[in-house]
């Protein structure tokens, strides 16, 4: 009858073993107040051109400015075809004639990654991003200068 | 060095009480379960350290909070008023921070745990036939296993770090208990004061120590020292 009770005992006192361990099931959670909206300005060697002609290649200057928040990346391209990719805020790229197949205008797409200033974990650590685009017609003329 | 003979001293009584159970009649077995407190510093100014590394203000929702203090001991009545035996003790605590907001979270979790081996005393001060108020004393092997794991959940991503630790420390603890006899078994409290020695916290992967963040020179331990409350059950074995 003892050894029974005390069989009992270890059982019970086995089976809420798995209660001792720590734990702590809550969350710090926060609304987080976003700030204003970060002003993005990009400028290129181009704005001032109308469909600039890439005879053998054409030099891409560039330079953005983030006010109120942070700049994070960069892509452009013609067409479907990627030129240029930098987490650079200023620099500069060519385009070459070999990227376009036929004569005549195409798009080149900048496209800007900046911080969304939504004062969230995601804004902070750079996994959340806006993303604007900058069109800009450019005439290739294949066979050769003009 | 002067721990790890004193750790090995605490195994050391294990067999000797072993031979002294063995030489005397009239025992059993006590089981007893509570709460201790623990002073845990070097592990609440890592977690400190760690919550500043956030990048937005997190908060740290427990801390090493008073927790679970269970052991189990069994004995043998060397004397009248001393009993004598040995047995395991286990205790568990630990911390969290975390920050979360509608984009995402940052989590970051420790569990520490000591499980103790060794010699257990006790000297009955003065008590009748059923109840009887003794001072206890402890003499244990802690191993200690801590583990920090930090991981988050934002958009899309996601990632976990995830490090355990263990030490090894001399224990040895000191307290009173008053008991109340029944027929077949005796219900009693206890309460004592548990120090802890100590032991460097060293990696289980790879073997290096933890060094204190804001002073390399520094090895962080895990430190039990605390008080203990426990309600006990005596069962007497022939």
């Amino acid at each position: 009858m003892r050894s029974y009770r005390l069989f009992l005992m270890l059982i019970l006192l086995w089976s809420g073993l798995p209660g001792c361990f720590f734990t702590d099931t809550s969350v710090y959670q926060t609304e987080p107040v976003a700030g204003d909206p970060p002003n993005l300005t990009v400028s290129t060697n181009l704005d001032t051109l109308v469909d600039p002609p890439v005879n053998d290649s054409l030099e891409v200057i560039y330079g953005i400015e983030v006010s109120g928040g942070k700049f994070y990346y960069m892509f452009a391209d013609v067409g479907e075809n990627p030129v240029f990719e930098s987490d650079s805020s200023s620099g500069s790229f060519w385009i070459r004639s070999s990227l376009a197949t036929t004569a005549g205008v195409d798009t080149l797409m900048l496209e800007i990654y900046y911080s969304t200033n939504t004062n969230t974990l995601a804004d902070k650590v750079g996994y959340d991003a806006n993303v604007e685009q900058f069109k800009y017609p450019v005439d290739f003329n294949l066979g050769g200068a003009k | 060095m002067k721990r790890f003979r004193m750790v090995l001293l605490a195994l050391a009584l294990l067999p000797l009480t072993a031979r002294l159970i063995s030489a005397q009649g009239g025992g059993g077995l006590k089981i007893s379960a509570g709460i201790a407190s623990f002073r845990m510093d070097d592990l609440k100014s890592l977690q400190k350290y760690i919550l500043s590394t956030y990048p937005l203000q997190g908060k740290i929702t427990s801390s090493f909070p008073p927790y679970t203090y269970t052991s189990i001991i069994y004995f043998r009545q060397l004397y009248d008023q001393v009993r004598v035996g040995g047995g395991y003790s286990f205790s568990t605590t630990g911390g969290k921070s975390s920050y979360a907001d509608y984009s995402g979270r940052l989590i970051t979790e420790m569990a520490a745990t000591s499980h103790r081996l060794g010699a257990y005393v006790a000297y009955a001060v003065t008590g009748g036939d059923r109840l009887a108020l003794s001072l206890y004393g402890t003499a244990e092997a802690n191993l200690s296993s801590v583990t920090v794991e930090s991981y988050y959940n934002i958009l899309t991503y996601s990632n976990r770090l995830y490090n355990h630790y263990r030490s090894v420390s001399p224990t040895g603890t000191i307290g009173l208990e008053a008991t109340y006899s029944f027929k077949s078994f005796a219900l009693g409290i206890q309460a004592g004061y548990l120090v802890d020695l100590t032991g460097r916290l060293k990696n289980t992967d790879n073997g290096n120590e933890l060094q204190d963040p804001d002073d390399p020179t520094h090895v962080l331990t895990s430190d039990w020292s605390g008080w203990i409350a426990q309600a006990t059950v005596t069962i007497p074995l022939r």
